[in-house]
């Protein structure tokens, strides 16, 4: 043995590290570092976010593209009145709604027209002559093309005749107009919609994603006996505390990514306008996610510590799961009476609240009540999560039912 | 000094554990024997505070341990226990960490053992692509890396060829060394004979044996082999004789070997003069129990 010139340098250095550690000394920032750190250098995980992340900024990228191309239009003109025709038709088209841009070039007679049209030099091609006038396309003429085309000739033929009638088109149409009232004006329904699906579909992945991540990592430690060295060093409400919290900021962060790509990327489309809109309801799904996220957290620890192996987590995480799907649906196809009351339930206020919020249907009150709520069934299922845990994880023997896990001494 | 007083747990209505009182010394390796099933493991993870005893008490220093104690202990389970997945380096430095050691320190510790053990070059690799006596080192790395105030571990022998072997019972009596009480469980029990100071027999979850080995051995009555050569005549060597010697218990002669105890104080000296009148003597010397013996004798 040759240990002996160096035990008095060791027996120092014990005396240096046995400075007794406080108790109550927090160690879950250690394990929460640890569950994100080992998340992180996970590759699946890193790859999944940054496809996603892609995917999304790509497909914004492609609406900001086809908003940004205006609908640009050559026209050929022949004939007298064809380019003052084509110019009104260019002019009212914002009235219609149509981003239409047109570029007018006069050709020499009707078949220059044609020809220009077949060549590919001009779209759509106007034509005024003796039999009347004739709208040129190759293969077909946009029916907004036409409608706007016949309109304005119409409009240009009726101002004619009416003069030459010794009358003017105010007169004549006097009394015949039409205006179109819209009750609930501009209210972005469709928006609203595409939204709070977007939310709900949001909510349910990265939860289950989470949650199974939470009950993995848990099962990993009890599969592989670590567990034992974990809690012989860290207590147990540390290590659970540790382990839902660093996960809970994973699906925060990633949520903050999608959500912020999401906002910055609408900026550049056409629905820049409502982003203020988005940007709101987007900032209170963030909050109800974490809670909501929150509330399942520990149950999913749960799952994991009744499972003695990955492969069982199959059979212990479908209640988790399924709870989700209806918190899911009723989330997103519950109206009335269910919607509101769905707003006020742990979990499915998740998805409901922020629908509302974005409908613009609750108080100011409401999701701050929905969520004290929620986060008193959080705290309710830390309390009940943290005892199952206790008792399952060390049990390595085989699975466990959450009623037998009650009667395990611990 | 690690102490239990009383220790018992059972498992429904099986006393796995049946009021173990045992002390483990520091600076001394404690051998923990027992068969399969004996309550070793069961009493370990008492120790350890991850099984709750269902009477008795686990004393450290004389006071019952606290949490924060057997956060200091350095462990090493039956059935072993890291991430299989995880960076080796990594996952010592959580552990490290979980012990109560800066990162830092953590890192350095973890190093140093790695680099000890000839695994410095796989510092990044993930756990299983090591094979299993390479995982055992980390194991153990893992156990004393934080310099722990106490040290159990459970079976540390078992899946090492002997060089680790040799390996591990270096690290244990360095350990020792550094004045912290040392558990360990093994069913090799030439090994334990070979490296313990203490040792601890534990049947049917009862502490059958107990003590210092060298007191151990001679407990019961010391025995004695004489083995006789032929004299001048000739003749075969025969101890037989050695019956007739007074104070001297026979319990065996075997041609001119006899195995016997010394009962009288000066039986030693006339059963030489009797031997050496017919003829000469080869040896006389007493016989040491092997640890084996003891076993076999006390878990009878």
């Amino acid at each position: 043995m040759s240990i002996d010139t160096s035990s008095k340098q060791r027996a120092q250095d014990v005396d240096v590290v046995e400075a007794p550690r406080t108790s109550g000394q927090a160690i879950w920032p250690i394990v929460m570092m640890r569950e994100i750190v080992v998340k992180l250098r996970d590759r699946n995980f890193v790859v999944g976010t940054l496809v996603t992340l892609l995917l999304l900024a790509g497909g914004l990228a492609f609406q900001a593209f086809m908003s940004g191309k205006s609908n640009e239009v050559t026209v050929a003109v022949s004939g007298e009145g064809a380019r003052q025709v084509m110019q009104q038709v260019g002019d009212s088209a914002p009235q219609r709604g149509d981003d239409l841009v047109l570029t007018v070039s006069d050709a020499a007679d009707p078949a220059a027209v044609d020809a220009a049209v077949r060549d590919g030099k001009a779209d759509v091609g106007l034509v005024h002559g003796t039999d009347g006038w004739r709208l040129v396309g190759k293969t077909d003429v946009k029916s907004s093309m036409t409608s706007a085309v016949t309109e304005s000739v119409r409009d240009r033929t009726l101002a004619t005749n009416a003069q030459s009638a010794g009358t003017t088109v105010a007169v004549l149409t006097a009394g015949g107009t039409v205006t179109t009232q819209l009750l609930e004006p501009d209210s972005n329904e469709g928006l609203k919609i595409a939204v709070g699906l977007i939310f709900a579909f949001l909510f349910y992945f990265a939860s289950i994603m989470f949650g199974m991540a939470i009950a993995t990592s848990v099962v990993e430690e009890k599969q592989s006996r670590v567990v034992e060295i974990l809690v012989s060093a860290v207590p147990l409400r540390q290590l659970l505390a540790g382990k839902v919290l660093g996960n809970t900021l994973l699906a925060l962060g990633q949520m903050v990514l999608f959500v912020g790509v999401g906002l910055v990327g609408m900026a550049f489309t056409s629905y820049a306008p409502q982003i203020g809109l988005v940007a709101a309801s987007a900032g209170w799904f963030l909050v109800f996610f974490v809670a909501g996220f929150a509330a399942l957290a520990c149950l999913w620890a749960v799952a994991g510590s009744l499972a003695t192996r990955s492969e069982d987590l199959q059979s212990t995480t479908p209640v988790l799961t399924t709870i989700l799907m209806v918190a899911m649906f009723v989330g997103l196809f519950g109206e009335g009476t269910v919607r509101v009351v769905g707003s006020y339930l742990p979990v499915v206020s998740a998805i409901s609240m922020p629908q509302r919020l974005l409908a613009g249907e609750a108080a100011w009150w409401e999701p701050i009540l929905s969520l004290l709520v929620t986060l008193a069934f959080a705290a309710w299922t830390m309390v009940i999560g943290e005892r199952l845990y206790r008792r399952s994880i060390l049990n390595t023997g085989r699975r466990l039912g959450v009623r037998e896990a009650l009667k395990v001494e611990a | 000094m690690l102490e239990t007083r009383g220790l018992t747990r059972l498992f429904g209505d099986i006393r796995a554990v049946d009021a173990v009182d045992l002390t483990v010394r520091p600076g001394g390796l404690t051998g923990f024997v027992g068969g399969n099933g004996a309550g070793k493991t069961t009493t370990m993870r008492m120790i350890m505070g991850i099984l709750e005893p269902t009477a008795g008490e686990v004393l450290w220093r004389g006071r019952p341990a606290s949490r924060d104690d057997r956060a200091r202990f350095g462990y090493m389970p039956e059935e072993r226990g890291l991430y299989p997945k995880q960076p080796v380096l990594f996952q010592l430095v959580y552990l490290g960490r979980l012990h109560g050691m800066s990162a830092r320190a953590a890192r350095r510790s973890g190093h140093e053992y790695l680099e000890r053990f000839g695994l410095a070059d796989r510092a990044n690799d993930t756990l299983e692509s090591l094979s299993l006596g390479n995982q055992q080192r980390v194991q153990i790395a893992a156990a004393v890396m934080a310099s722990p105030i106490a040290l159990i571990l459970d079976e540390p022998f078992s899946g090492l060829d002997p060089d680790a072997v040799d390996a591990m019972a270096d690290l244990m009596r360095e350990q020792a060394a550094r004045g912290v009480p040392v558990l360990f469980s093994s069913h090799q029990l030439d090994l334990v004979e070979r490296i313990c100071d203490d040792l601890v027999v534990l049947s049917s979850g009862r502490v059958v044996a107990g003590g210092k080995v060298e007191d151990l051995r001679h407990r019961g009555r010391t025995l004695h082999r004489l083995v006789v050569a032929s004299g001048p005549s000739g003749a075969t060597a025969d101890a037989g004789w050695v019956r007739d010697v007074p104070g001297v218990a026979v319990v065996d002669v075997d041609g001119p070997v006899a195995v016997l105890e010394l009962v009288a104080a000066d039986a030693s000296d006339r059963l030489l003069r009797e031997a050496l009148r017919r003829g000469s003597v080869r040896e006389l010397s007493t016989i040491v129990p092997s640890l084996s013996e003891i076993y076999r004798e006390v878990t009878a």
